[in-house]
This record gives structure tokens, sequence and C-alpha cells, in this order.
């Protein structure tokens, strides 16, 4: 009887010692990747999200040339023409106005910018786990990326901003949180146009209270206020663009290039630049490159340059350098270099912006007249400094200066042009909601853009 | 009544009851009854029959000379059984001998049979066993085990992918219950469920299971209804094939040794152009291509001439040395005509030796093996050399506990070929031109441009791609004997699995050039421990028989990998890494999972008649999501033995007949290791490392699962002379993964679900006869098997199509997993050689409108369902003939009701359109108005109906093969006895020998090696057809 009792018991221990710790016995940690609670439970891991949204927001589709060339092709009316209609048809349609539900482009763009809000919301949400000392920057650089991506998003898939008026229209869906589970709450339908603009706005301040005046190759105070210049300025509220563009300039961290074609195609920012989008070899390209370059830079020469866009420069201008003759036809060179920087907002663009909001707005002028200011660019430009200066001429200069650098269309819509036949709301001008988001999410269903 | 009448009556009952109770207990007439027992079949008594009081326990055994002698009550019945021979129950009369005659047991129904974790009796299962003995699986050098069981097994589906030696196997029992997740088989050897992950970096898929030797296997038992598979639990899903491997006996030491050698060799090759042929076919291509330049630029006719001054360029640079011009430079013929499919091809030698010893005692038995085998492949540089060694020891070491332990050691290093879609793979061969000779007057081989492709002879020079594969297959037990018939067994196992990959490509072949040589390193290793415990309770007394089990099991696995890559080596002669001037890649990787499981199981069975049999599994695993941790898989299944019944007793005719039914739930999960967890994937910026989130959690993901519904039947005619079963079944998949689409504004595009059904019907039908049984014995067995697999719901996804331009495999609601998905080819225009399709257009309801109306324009064309990949009809019929010392055994296999892609076809039967060598049957191409034939018009540089996902490609996969046979000659006891040799055979079998299939590729048994899996299947890509072959052999025995 002793016997069994002793095997009995060694039974039993065999079985305790195996179903010991039992829970914890199928929590095994990947080792290719990183399970969601490891990658926010510690400060490093938690910046290395941080870091993954700066990836993700640099894909070609983004900022590392897209988003750019899009504005550009969307305001296309006989400066530039889009050459290959047969293999690379979704850029295409941009340039002919003429956009299917389906264009895989438009999906990319409106997916990886999601993918960048939702990692940042991330970040955002494990900010706790930051020391303090470094909580603010953390924080700020994840508001900036996410203001960012949300303001594009609302200036290409919905109708524009109307300065003065409630703007109800349709814009994008807002999140604000991380997603963890799918469930029925992902089924979330477009806010109001108005109300993007207020979350990109909120964002923006409190980065610009947050971020570090100066921060590498990441974005800084200076970026959050030139960011929101441009915000302020596509809305129409000139005082507040006034300040944001002032405080930029009055930093005094930031200079003009003495020579124009030295702020373009550099491995590295300038004293120029504000914020940039960093391409590194091998893995990285700089998508500028296939659309505006020649074969000879290693694009594919889909963009060419036509007169009616050179006829607008005086002959003198130094910009005009910026074109050349490749594979045949007129070339734009700012994105020769295929790693090169992808300049996102630079200092001329605050002087043009504070030029114009201050005659917009009269005397008393902040910051300096906008003589002064027009000035600045122009002269940098080789052109003999003016002794006055309009409204137009300062639209004028601020299109040869920014020329080919993503500005286009948002102007256009801003000062309420015409691109051909299409006025500066017309449904044409605007992306729609990609048809497979319609066809998932039952939110979106009667939310498509008009005309689509 | 008065008292004294009460008192009468009251002691009279008490004298009858004491009467009763005396008669009653009064030992009734016993007497001693002898005589001898016989087998029926040869007249020869038996020594060791058993001779059983029925009821009770009084058993005597029958001496040399097959007597016997027992006390027993009159009247009482004597019971008589030897193992193999039917039971025989006779009612003892007056006399005191009684002989008995026992037939042989054709059926094997007092076999015992591994039903799972422990064995059983034949006629007490309850569910649907197989059983492949050693000798039947056989001991032909093959890459992989599992070969040999095709055909063995009803709906076990056994095909190795394509030709090459170590070709993955698809394994499929009872047809595909998954999308996504795997459908092979468990398989289990020895108790352990082994490894079976592929983790080599290139070329073809290596198949781990060719690290198992085929001469260590006792037997295999396949599992196939769900009350059976329950006791695996989420692992049984997908059938389990049960391994045994063989083991000591109680008894004089035997020794075994064979020797094998042959050859095999491709058993088909298809016909491709010759020179003349190459070289007319191309220029009425170009002839053809110029023509429809000129009427799409709208040019008279014979303006352009584009395509024929590129043709007569390319035949000159094409032909090289060989090119015979005319005065003025021009092409006129080569002088060669190369046999590239040949070039492809070689007889490959196989070689065998095979050396194993057993025996023991009743304490100690043991069983060693050692054996070697070398098989050169059918395709140049591809081969394989095996060696392994085997050991097992079991030890009683008291009543109380017995001891036993295991270990098999494996290496097998394989000359590795490239995959099937890769330009170095020797089938790619065939697309090189006739006209170009291999070598140019140096003795180099010619390359690109000379070549039309890549030559993929260069690689077999100039490359070397060697794989090792080590495996260590290891376990112990130890068995303690509780009173009562509980017995108890402690077990553990291992199985380290190890792969070392070394590649170097020299400057001249595809991959090296350019950077001066190219070379990796891969190292893997697959390391997977088991520990199990359980208990057994054994009561087979009385007219209630019971078995019952309860154990639990870990299971923990890890699989490393590491490789680097390098280029700029100095010098082609400088083979390591370490020359490399750049190493240019590297990497590791670490998977980890683990399974712990609880199990239960009942078997009872009422007065040998009324089955029953309980299982219960609960599994939980690391690869299921934080909610479904655990599972629970029931199942039940019942038996009735009519036979046992008095009813039934009359007909003599009917020996055997069973019924049973059963229903089970088991679960698959053979999905990934980390689909249920929240992942983020590492990526980078201004040269920081960071992180994005790449896979949103899903805590609800768990096993796949399977609910199996059985009913079968048992038969057995005279004596079990005639002996089979009849199978249905129903399997019903639930939960398939799936990836759902998610809105993008969550960061995520998709989901892994569970959410997909899919079906699996059919039935099963086995039919052995034992024809004659005299001089000359002969035996038939027939299996048949058919299966129809449904895919029944998407999660309200209307079709899964990644197929692209070139593959046809679809999955669709309502259809087989898999089918192919095209357009219908509808023949040639007969006015101007169009190829034409059905245009099909469908309804809203999907019906088929206008079923005549035919398109020249791809674009224009609706695809339709054309067919299954899978066949509905499988089955072998095995013939085996004994006379005097010479047996004849040999197996037919065939399957029909699917078809095949010729996927590769788009490139050898391409009306023309490029340089690609072509298939002969292209030469009845269109030519003039009038001309009917179903292949279009030769035009070079035009798309003419070489689109790949169209039924032109598609083929009857239907096939009947000459699988095994095999001739022996035993030399007669008398001469080797006399040099002390127990036995000594010489045999020749062959595999493959014969094929009879309307297929048009090379091997209908086929599935391209580059894209194994349950989507994927029934395409054929310039694979290569399996071996024919053919050993000769001698086995000894001492």
């Amino acid at each position: 009887m002793k016997a069994m009792k002793g095997k009995i018991l060694l039974f039993f221990l065999i079985f305790t010692v195996v179903s010991a710790g039992c829970s914890k016995l199928f929590d095994i940690e990947p080792s290719q990747n990183v399970s969601e609670k490891t990658a926010l439970s510690t400060e490093a891991n938690v910046i290395s999200v941080l870091t993954g949204a700066y990836s993700v927001f640099n894909n070609p589709e983004m900022y590392g040339g897209n988003i750019l060339r899009n504005s550009e092709l969307l305001a296309g009316n006989g400066e530039i023409n889009w050459v290959n209609s047969e293999t690379y048809y979704e850029p295409y349609q941009f340039f002919e106005k003429s956009i299917v539900t389906t264009n895989q482009e438009v999906l990319l763009q409106w997916m990886s910018s999601y993918r960048v809000i939702n990692t940042v919301n991330n970040v955002l949400s494990a900010v706790q786990v930051v020391r303090e000392s470094n909580r603010n920057w953390v924080e700020g650089e994840a508001l900036f990326l996410r203001a960012l991506v949300y303001f594009d998003l609302v200036r290409f898939f919905a109708l524009p901003y109307e300065a003065g008026a409630s703007n109800s229209q349709y814009g994008v869906p807002l999140i604000l949180t991380p997603t963890r589970i799918i469930d029925s709450n992902i089924y979330v339908g477009r806010n109001t146009v108005e109300e993007v603009y207020n979350q990109v706005i909120e964002d923006l301040s409190s980065a610009v209270e947050k971020l570090p005046e100066s921060n590498g190759i990441y974005a800084s105070k200076g970026a959050a206020n030139a960011l929101l210049a441009r915000v302020y300025l596509q809305k129409g509220d000139y005082y507040n663009a006034r300040e944001s563009a002032n405080a930029v300039i009055n930093s005094g961290r930031y200079s003009l290039m003495p020579v124009y074609p030295d702020i373009f195609n550099q491995n590295k920012p300038t004293s120029e630049d504000i914020f940039v989008a960093k391409i590194t070899y091998p893995d990285e390209y700089n998508a500028l490159t296939l659309s505006f370059s020649s074969s000879y830079y290693g694009g594919y020469g889909d963009i060419e340059i036509l007169d009616g866009h050179l006829e607008l420069y005086k002959a003198i201008d130094k910009r005009l350098d910026m074109f050349y003759t490749g594979d045949g036809a007129i070339r734009c060179g700012k994105w020769n270099n295929l790693y090169g920087c992808v300049n996102l907002i630079r200092l001329a663009e605050m002087y043009l912006i504070r030029a114009e909001c201050n005659i917009r707005l009269g005397p008393p002028y902040t910051g300096s007249n906008p003589l002064d200011d027009y000035n600045a660019t122009h002269t940098r430009a080789g052109l003999p400094a003016a002794s006055s200066v309009t409204l137009d001429d300062i639209i004028l200069e601020r299109r040869l200066e920014l020329a080919f650098e993503g500005h286009r269309i948002h102007d256009i819509k801003r000062l309420r042009q015409n691109v051909a036949a299409w006025p500066y709301n017309s449904p044409k001008l605007v992306f729609p909601v990609p048809a497979r988001e319609i066809e998932i999410n039952p939110a979106l269903r009667s939310q498509q853009n008009p005309g689509y | 009544m008065n008292n004294t009448e009460r008192s009468l009556i009251k002691k009279g009952s008490l004298l009858i009851i004491i009467f009763f109770w005396v008669f009653l207990s009064l030992p009734a007439q016993q007497k001693t009854i002898s005589g001898r027992v016989f087998s029926a079949e040869s007249n020869q008594p038996l020594a060791g029959a058993r001779v059983q009081v029925k009821g009770t326990s009084e058993i005597k055994v029958t001496g040399p000379d097959g007597r016997y002698e027992i006390i027993v009550p009159e009247g009482e019945v004597l019971i008589f059984c030897y193992p193999k021979m039917v039971k025989k129950e006779q009612i003892t009369g007056t006399s005191e001998f009684m002989d008995a005659m026992l037939e042989t047991d054709y059926y094997g129904l007092e076999d015992t049979l591994l039903t799972g974790y422990s064995k059983q009796v034949r006629w007490k299962i309850t569910g649907v066993v197989s059983e492949v003995k050693g000798e039947k699986l056989g001991n032909f050098p093959l890459s992989s085990f599992e070969t040999a069981l095709q055909g063995k097994v009803p709906s076990l589906f056994i095909e190795p992918v394509n030709g090459k030696v170590s070709s993955a196997t698809l394994m499929r029992i009872r047809g595909t219950s998954s999308i996504f997740a795997s459908s092979q088989p468990l398989i289990v050897v020895d108790g352990m469920p082994v490894s079976t992950e592929t983790i080599n970096f290139s070329g073809a898929p290596v198949n781990p299971l060719s690290t198992l030797d085929i001469n260590d296997i006792e037997s295999v038992e396949v599992l196939r209804d769900a009350a059976s598979l329950a006791i695996y639990g989420s692992r049984g899903a997908n059938g389990v094939v049960i391994v045994t491997r063989k083991k000591g006996y109680n008894g004089d030491t035997e020794i075994n040794f064979t020797v094998q050698s042959g050859f095999s060799e491709a058993s088909r090759r298809r016909e491709f152009m010759n020179s003349a042929e190459y070289v007319s076919y191309l220029r009425e291509a170009a002839t053809n291509g110029d023509l429809m330049f000129d009427r799409y630029y709208g040019y008279p006719s014979g303006t352009i001439d584009f395509c024929r001054n590129d043709v007569e360029t390319k035949l000159k640079t094409f032909s090289g040395w060989a090119a015979v011009l005319n005065g003025s430079g021009n092409f006129i013929r080569s002088q060669v005509s190369t046999d590239w499919q040949n070039l492809a091809f070689r007889k490959g030698k196989i070689y065998s030796a095979d050396l194993s010893a057993r025996g023991g005692n009743e304490k100690l038995r043991y069983y060693a093996g050692t054996s070697y085998s070398k098989q050169e492949g059918i395709l140049i540089s591809n081969g394989m050399e095996k060696i392994s060694v085997r050991l097992n020891v079991e030890n009683n070491i008291s009543k109380l506990i017995q001891i036993g332990f295991s270990i098999g050691l494996n290496r097998a290093g394989i000359d590795q070929v490239s995959a099937d879609n890769d330009y170095s793979s020797p089938m790619q061969l065939v697309a090189l031109s006739p006209v170009t000779p291999p070598r140019d007057t140096n003795g180099e081989l010619y390359s690109y441009p000379v070549t039309t492709y890549y030559n993929a002879l260069i690689d077999t020079e100039e490359a070397s791609k060697k794989i090792t594969e080590y495996r260590s297959l290891a376990n112990a037990f130890i068995t303690l004997n509780l009173y009562r018939g509980i017995k108890w067994k402690n077990e553990i196992g291992f199985d380290l699995y190890n792969i070392k990959e070394n590649a170097r490509y020299g400057e001249k072949t595809m991959e090296g050039t350019g950077r001066s040589g190219y070379g990796f390193a891969n190292y893997g290793q697959n390391q997977n421990i088991l520990a199990r415990s359980f208990a057994e309770y054994n009561n087979n007394a009385g007219a209630f028989n019971m078995k019952a089990l309860l154990g639990t099991e870990y299971q923990y696995t890890t699989i490393e990998t590491v490789y680097a890559e390098g280029e700029r080596f100095p010098s082609d002669a400088l083979k390591t890494l370490a020359s490399a001037g750049l190493i240019s890649g590297g990497s590791s990787t670490l998977t980890r999972y683990n399974f712990l499981s609880y199990f239960s199981g009942l078997d009872a069975n009422y007065q040998g008649k009324y089955l029953l049999s309980l299982t219960g599994r609960v599994d939980g695993s690391s690869r299921f999501g934080r909610n479904n941790r655990y599972g629970f898989f029931p199942g039940l299944s019942v038996g009735w033995i009519a036979t046992e019944e008095n009813f039934l007793s009359g007909v003599s005719f009917l020996s055997f007949l069973k019924a049973r039914a059963g229903y089970g739930i088991t679960g698959n999960a053979g999905i990934g290791n980390y689909w249920h967890a929240g992942l983020y994937d590492v990526a980078s910026y201004n040269e920081a490392s960071g992180l994005v989130p790449g896979q949103v959690a899903n805590p609800n993901l768990k096993w796949e699962t399977v609910r199996q519904a059985d009913f079968g039947i048992e038969y057995g005619f005279l004596n079990n002379r005639i002996s089979g079963e009849i199978n249905f079944y129903n399997k019903k998949s639930d939960g398939l993964l799936l990836n759902v689409q998610v809105p993008s504004t969550t960061g995520f595009q998709t989901q892994l679900q569970n959410r997909g059904k899919m079906e699996n019907k059919g039935f099963e039908f086995i039919v052995s006869t034992v024809n004659f049984t005299g001089h000359l014995k002969w035996n038939t067995s027939l299996n048949l098997a058919a299966n129809k697999n449904k895919v029944v719901s998407l999660g309200g996804q209307d079709i899964i199509d990644y197929g692209g331009d070139r593959y046809m495999n679809v999955v669709k609601p309502g259809y087989p997993l898999g089918s192919f998905y095209g357009a219908e080819y509808a023949g040639v225009d007969y006015k101007n050689g169009d190829a034409l399709w059905y245009v099909n257009q469908q309804d809203a309801n999907g019906n088929i409108v206008n079923q005549d109306k035919t398109t020249n324009s791809f674009q224009a064309v609706n695809f339709i369902i054309l067919g299954s990949p899978h066949p509905s009809l499988t089955g072998s019929i095995t013939n085996n003939l004994k006379y005097r010392n010479f047996e004849l055994s040999f197996i037919f296999q065939g399957v029909t009701g699917n078809k095949i892609h010729l996927a590769g076809d788009q490139w050898m039967a391409s009306n023309g359109v490029w340089y690609d060598n072509q298939l002969r049957s292209q030469l009845r191409s269109w030519k003039k108005t009038g001309d009917v034939t179903y292949v279009p018009q030769a035009r070079l540089a035009w798309n003419n109906g070489n689109q790949s996902r169209s039924s032109r490609y598609l083929s009857d996969g239907s096939y009947l093969k000459l699988r095994e046979i095999i001739l022996s000659y035993e030399i007669p006891s008398e001469i080797i006895n006399k040099i002390n040799i127990r036995n000594l055979k010489i045999f020749i079998q062959g595999r493959n020998l014969l094929t009879f299939t309307r297929y048009e590729g090379w091997d209908p048994e086929v599935s391209a090696d580059f894209m194994v899996n349950n989507i994927f299947s029934g395409f054929d890509f310039y694979s290569a057809p399996q071996p024919r072959s053919v050993v000769f052999g001698i086995t000894m025995g001492l």
C-alpha cells in the first residue's frame, strides 16, 4: 500500500510539474518581430516606434516624393506634360483629372497615411513610459507627423477649405487612438473638413510648445511653426499665418542659401531647410527623381516641362538654371539626386507667407515689410531688387520660387484659380475615397466624394 | 391451516431449498478431453495453440505435435485459438477426444493495431484504421519513405511533387481540409510527432522526411475517422500517419542483410522540334508576325520585315559555330540539332545496402540496424546519399518495471538543383533552340546570347550546391506495471533535425556573373522535444471488457536558422565565404512554439458484440490567441459485430460482419506560430532602427475545426477469404483562417480570422480475396476511394484569386479548393488562324448566356471554372502470387477526375511568340484558310492563344500506373541450410514501369515545387517526371 501511495504521488508530481505555470507557458515571444506588448514597454522601444512612423512617412508614395508630385500633376495645365499614359496610368489620371475610384496610387496614399497615423497614435498612447526629460520631443514629433499627414489627407481627399465658411463638407475620418483590436468600432465615417483642420492646428500648436529648437533631421519647433503657417495660409487666416511664419524667421536658426540650385539635390539639410525627408542609400530612393528627372539621373522622364511654365520667368532669373534638356524634353532639375533629401519646408516659403499676409492685412506690418521679404527671394534669384510690390507680384514670386515642390494645386485652390476649365472647387480636383474603403466600411458607403 | 401443517410446509420448503442448493453446488461431471489442433489450410499440427474452457480461466497450450489435454465440465464449450487463425468454439460431448481444424484468418481479426496511444485488437476497433506492414511497405531505395505508401491505403493520397531527389511530398487524407493552414497529416514516429518544416534557403524545397529510413519501419498505421483522430486533438484534423520502428523480439538472434543495385530514368519524354523544324516554324512565325504589323499600321502586306530580319539574325547567333551561311552571310541552316531535353536527363544509378540484427530473451530485447543508399536523380547534377544507424533496446527489469530506449541517426547528402521556375533548373534546357550546339569550339558551354536563355548546364559545371541533413530521433520510456492491470508509461522524445547548405556559384553562372561569383551558407536547426505520461487500464475478463487511457503530454519546438552570403571572389577555386571580397548579406531567425495536452480514452465491449469507444482531449498551444488558448476535442464511435448474434449464426458463408459509426471533433493547429499576435515589423529611418505596427492582434484566433461523421461496414465471406470494408464519411471544416479585409483607417489592411468553411465527402471501398491456396497461392486486394471537396464559404468573399496572369487555381465557394478558373478555349478560327475563346458571358445568377459566342480578344473573355486539380476517384489493385519458391507481386494504381494545368506550355506551345523551342505538336499550326486545327497561327511578337489562363493548357490528369512490381526467388532451404544460412532470396523490383495516361505533359503526378500549398496544386511548370526505376537485389538472413 505504501508503494502504491508512493507511485500515485510520483504520478501527480510529474503531472503538476508539467502543468505548472500553465498560462505563462504559451506566452512565447516572437523573435523576428516585436510583440505589441514589448514594443511600447520601454522608452527605447517607444522611440523606436516613433522612428518607425518616420520610416512610413518616408515611403515613395508619401513624403519620399509622390505626395509632392501628385499636387503638381493635379495642377498640370499647359505647364507640364505627363508622358506615360499606357503602362503608368495612375498618375496619368491625376494629370488628366479623370481619376477612377480604383486608382491604386490613391489607395496607397490613403493606406500609408493611416499607417503613419496609427503608428504615432501608438507612440502617443505610451508617452508615459518615456522619461520626463525626453517626453516633450517624443510627443511633439508624434503630433507633428500626425498633423502633417492629416493636413495632406484633407487637402487631397476633400473639397477645399472655404475661408470664413463653416466647412461642414466631408473631410477624412479622424482617428486619434491606436488600433488594438478589430471590432465594430473600426467602422468610422468621415469627419468634417472643419474638424480635421481644427485637429491639425491643435496638434501643431501643442507640438510647437513641446519641440526643441534644434532636433537634427527630425521635426523641430521651427518645423511645427512653419507647417502651422502653411495651414493657416490654406485656411485664409492671414493673421495667424503671419504670426507663425514670423516666429520661424525670427528664430534666427535658418538662412537662405546664397545660390539657388544649392538648395536642392543635397544629401543632408542645408541652412535653408526647415524640414526634410531623409533618403538613405541604398534601401530608399527619392521618388520625385523617377518622375521629374531624365534617365541620366536614373529617372524615367515621365514629366516634361513645357514653355507655358518657362515663359513665366524673366530671362535673367537664375531659377531657370534648374531646367535642362534631357531625353528629348525640358526637365526640372530640383530632384536629380536619386538619394537626395526631399525639401519639404524651407525658409523661402516663410518669407513669401509673411509678405503675402502683410500685404493682404495692410500696415502695421509684422516682422518686416512685404517689399523686403519679396526682395529676399527675388534678389537671390539674380533679379534686381524691386522698389514696390503688389499682391500679384508676391503670388507670382511664390509660384516661381516654389515651383514643382508640391504646392501648386493647394495654392490654386486657396486662391480660387482655375485649372484649365475646372474651377478651384471642382470635384475633379479632389481624390475619390478609394473604392476598397467604400466597399469594406459601411460607414463610408454614402460618403463618397461628389462626381465619383 | 393449523400449526402442524404450517410447520410441515416450512420444513418442506426448507428441504427443497437445501436440495436444490446442494444439487446446484454439486460439481458437474468433469472429464478430461484431449486431442490435436491442426491448420485447415496446411493440415499441419499447430504447436502453441491455446485451448480454453469458455467462461473460465482454465487454459492449456498444445505441444509440438499439436496435442493438448484439458479438464472440462461436460457440455461446456472449448475455445481454440492460434495467431492468424480464426478462433473456433466447439461444444464438448461425451467423447474424450476432440480435434480442431483452424482456418487461416485472412482478415487478421485478432491482429493488434496501434490506434493512437494504445493498441487494440482489430475486431474491437470502431474507427477506420489501416495498417501497412513493413514487408508490404517494401524496401525499395526511395528518397522518402512515404512514397512507398502510394496505393496501399484508400483515401491516403501521396504525390511526390516532381521527379527530383528529395522532392516535397503532397500528402492528403480524405481531401484537403484547409485553405491557408497546413493540410498535411500529422506524422508520428514511435509516439513522437516529428517535425516536417522545410528550412532550406534556396533551390527546390528539401523534404525533411527523407531522413527517416524505410528499412527501420515495422509498420505504418493510418487513422482517418474523426473518432480515432479526436485523441490527437488540435493536431488530428488532417489525419494521422503512425510509424512504428522495428524492435527486438524474444527469440534467436536474426541477422538480415540486403543489397540492391539498379538504375532509374525519366518515365517519359516530350517531343520537341528539331533543328530543321525549328527554323521553318520560326520563319513561318516571323512572316506572319510581319503581316500582323502591316495590318496594324495599315501598310500593304509585305512592307514590314522587322520580324523576319530579327529571326535571321537570331538564327545566326543561336547557331554559334554550327551556322551554315550562304554567300551573302545569311543563315541557311545549322549543322547540329541538339536534343536539349536529353541533356537534362540521365540514367541515374541506384545502390543500397541494409544490415540489421535483432534478438533477445524475455528480459532484454534489441534491434540494431544500419543502412546506406545512394540514388542518382534522373536530372543531371541531382542526387542523394543516405546513411543511417539505429538501435532499439527494451528491458523488462522486473514484472513491475520495463524500460526501453531507441535512437536513430540519419545523414542525407543532397546534390541540390534549383526550383522548377528557375532558369538554372535543368528542365528549363528544353527552351533552348535545337540549332544551338551545347559547346563552342573550345569546349566551353555556350551561354546567352548564343543560347536563347541561360544554359543550365553551366550550373552543373561551375556551381556546387550541397545540402547535408542530419536527423537524430530518439526516445526513451519507462513503464510501470501497477496492480489491477494498470500500466503507467512515461516517455520522452527528442527529434533534432539539422540542415547545412553550402552553395558556390562561379563567375560564369547566372548567379555569379557580374559580381565575381556568389556564395552562401545556411545552417538551420529544428529541435523538437516531447514529454508524455499516461496510464492505461485493461480489463479483459468477463463479458464486459474495457480499456481506459488517461494522460498528459508537452511538446516544445525551436527552429533556428543562420545564413550569410557573399560575392567578389578572386577565383572560382575559392569556395568558402572567408574568401569573399564582400559579405553582402546575412540574417538569423528564431521560431518557437509549444503544445500542452491532456487526453483520455475509453474502449469497451460487451460480450464481444457491442463496441463503444470514447475519447476526449484538451489542447493548449502558443499558436492560439489569448481568448482561445485551450480547445476540447471529443470523439465517439460505436460498433456492432452482427455475426456474433445468434440470428446470423446460421448464415455460414457470411463469416464476419461489423457495422460501425462515429463522430468526432478535431482541430488543425497547422497554423502560423504568431498569427494571433499583435506584431511590429522592423523598419529604419536615417540609419536608426524603428518599429512599425505590422499585424493587428486577434486574441480570438484559434485552430481550424473539423467535424466528421463516419459510417462503415466490415465484412468477410467464406471464412474471410473475401473480406473488406465500405466506409462513408462527411468532413466539415469550419473556422478556416482567412485574411479578412479591414478599413485602412485602422492602420492595417487585413486581419486573420477563423471564417471559412469547407466540406469533404466521400466513400472508401476495400475488398481482398484469397483466390488460390494450393501450390499456387494468389491473393488480390482492391481499394477505391472517392472524395468530393467543396469550399462552402469564404466569410463573404466571392473568390480568392492570386493567380495573376499565369496560374489558374482559385478559391471559390461552391467549387473544390484550387479549382481552375480561366478562359474556355474554342480552337482556331479557320478563316484567319486567330485563337478563339468562348465569351461565356454570365447573367446575374451566374448562368452562361450565349453559350456559343466566341471571340479572338482575350480581354473580352469571362473566366469560368474549368475543372479541379483533385481526383474524384483514386484506387489501386494489388496482386500477389506464390508458386513454390517464386513470388510475384504487383500493384496498379490510378486516379481520375482531375485536370492538370500545363503552365509551362505557355512558353513551349506559345504560337511562336518568342524564340523558345516549341513542342512538335505546334507544327500543326494553322497555315491557310480552311485549316481546321487546335494550334493557332504562328506569329512572332504577337499573342495568339498563348495566354496561360485558358483551357488550351488544361489536360486530363487521369492515369493508371504500374506502381510496383517485385519478382523474387527464394533459394530452397535444403541448399542453404547446408551452409548455415537461414534464408536467401534474390529479387528484382521496379517502380513506375508503366504509365497509361492521356496527359500531354511529362507526368500526371506533378505539382510544381516552387509553389506547393493548398491552393496551388496540379500544375506543371517544367517539372521533372517521376523516375522509372528497376533494382536487382539479394536478401540474406542468418
